[in-house]
């Protein structure tokens, strides 16, 4: 009991003091998240899109391949793609194999499903007059499409919040492709995984502070936006 | 806007035929009403003239040369718009609603917006979110915002079923200026009495498909139900 308490202050102490090592393993996970996210939300918004409004052989399969690649374990990602990455794999070439793209690429795999399947949901709650409103009213395909979004910006950005929160805490993925690389690729999961193995608790516990403390925000924010989305309804 | 003749008008929903090879003329600065039972194809024909329903099949003369309604399907959504009776009002206060087919700058939008205020009676409402907005004053929002487009046509649906006299009267007045202003009104009601001041003539949609041609109701008024002439006598 005294250990865990010991731990939690030296790690409160850690996260006060700005311990260098610490910071920098917390701006590596912020660095290749939100790059994972800003990446893959484009691409998901327009498979979301077309799977929400489009008409076209394979829809259903396609949304059904999305929703059982939402249970898709971060581990087989992390293992398929290292196959395909490392040395004598198809894409052994590129050397991507432990760096930080290495571990884009893995975020990016894993947040697709997320934002497609959400996404797709916050689409298809969005009423279909939307869509006819603005194409009767002149405007071209580009802006009735932002019109749409705009609809459903509430549900979408929930889906980016869930998204986000999904891969800032995976380990598997990113242990496996990154490689764990203290000042490179260790990032706040892989780093807790470490120092726990160690035995060095204080720095895993401040490291589960700010995972709970961004935890919480994200789920703050989504009740907010949620309760602004009924409201808008 | 010359005339709009759309003619042979054919839909299908599988077995059951709604429209069976039938026309409707669209003249500027007039009013039709279009009356039939639930279900008997009234909203599908004024979404096929709106170009945003395929018919199966379906020729309009279009600045007097007949074409595909496919061929002309994109110039439809913009010269005629369509209103659904509950129409469709985007997320924001009425400002952002009447802004939004405006195109032009920032200072040219709020001229619009301006005129469109000024013209439907809705200055009061201006920054409203439109979730608080009654039926009618729904409506009215969507009126103005397609009076800002410029239509040649509008083709409304029930657009004052479940309103009191009062809103029907502000939103009959508003069509009645769309009218004046040279915009074909097609009128989908199944209450004819209340448009019949603004009223040119009615249509018939019977058991599924149309019963009156237009063009003949045009020309051979004696095909036509004489609604709106006792409507007009009541008024």
């Amino acid at each position: 009991m005294d250990s865990i308490s010991d731990s939690t202050v030296q790690a409160l102490l850690l996260l006060i003091t700005g311990d260098s090592d610490l910071w920098a393993i917390i701006g590596i996970s912020f660095k290749v998240s939100l790059t994972a996210l800003a990446i893959a939300t484009p691409i998901a918004l327009l498979i979301a899109f077309l799977l929400a409004f489009g008409t076209f052989p394979g829809r259903r399969l396609l949304i059904a391949v999305f929703n059982t690649l939402l249970s898709f374990p971060a581990v087989v990602v992390g293992l398929t793609l290292y196959l395909l990455l490392s040395r004598q794999g198809p894409l052994g070439e590129w050397q991507l194999l432990f760096t930080q793209p290495a571990m884009v690429i893995g975020q990016i795999a894993l947040a697709l499903p997320i934002l497609v399947a959400m996404g797709h949901a916050a689409l298809q709650s969005v009423n279909r007059r939307a869509w006819e409103t603005a194409r009767t009213l002149g405007v071209g395909m580009p802006r009735a499409v932002y019109t749409l979004m705009r609809e459903a910006r509430f549900g979408l950005l929930a889906a980016m919040l869930a998204g986000f929160g999904r891969i800032i805490a995976e380990v598997g993925a990113s242990m496996m492709l990154g490689g764990n690389i203290l000042h490179y690729t260790r990032n706040i999961p892989t780093a807790i995984a470490l120092e726990t193995s160690k035995g060095e608790f204080a720095q895993g516990i401040a490291l589960g502070i700010v995972l709970l403390l961004l935890a919480f925000l994200l789920n703050g924010i989504l009740q907010v936006l949620q309760g602004k989305g009924r409201h808008a309804v | 806007m010359k005339a709009v003749q759309f003619e042979q008008i054919e839909k299908r929903y599988g077995d059951r035929q709604i429209l069976n090879g039938t026309g409707v003329t669209v003249r500027p600065g007039e009013c039709r009403l279009l009356c039939g039972n639930n279900g008997a194809g009234k909203s599908t024909l004024l979404r096929i003239m709106a170009g945003m329903e395929k018919p199966q099949r379906c020729q309009v003369v279009y600045e007097g040369l007949p074409q595909r309604w496919q061929r002309v399907k994109r110039r439809l959504m913009v010269d005629f718009i369509y209103l659904h009776q509950q129409p469709y009002l985007f997320e924001g206060d009425v400002t952002y609603n009447l802004s939004y087919p405006v195109k032009g700058g920032r200072h040219a939008r709020q001229e619009a917006v301006d005129r469109a205020l000024d013209w439907s009676g809705l200055r009061a409402l201006a920054a409203q979110n439109v979730d608080s907005l009654s039926g009618g004053e729904r409506q009215r929002v969507a009126l103005a915002r397609a009076w800002l487009r410029r239509p040649d046509a509008m083709l409304l649906d029930e657009p004052t079923a479940n309103m009191d006299a009062d809103c029907r009267m502000r939103t009959v007045r508003l069509l009645e200026a769309l009218k004046r202003e040279g915009v074909a009104l097609i009128i989908a009601t199944h209450d004819p009495r209340h448009f019949g001041a603004i009223s040119d003539g009615m249509m018939r949609l019977e058991d599924g498909s149309i019963s009156t041609r237009a063009a003949d109701f045009v020309e051979f008024p004696k095909n036509v139900t004489l609604l709106d002439r006792r409507s007009r006598i009541r008024a």
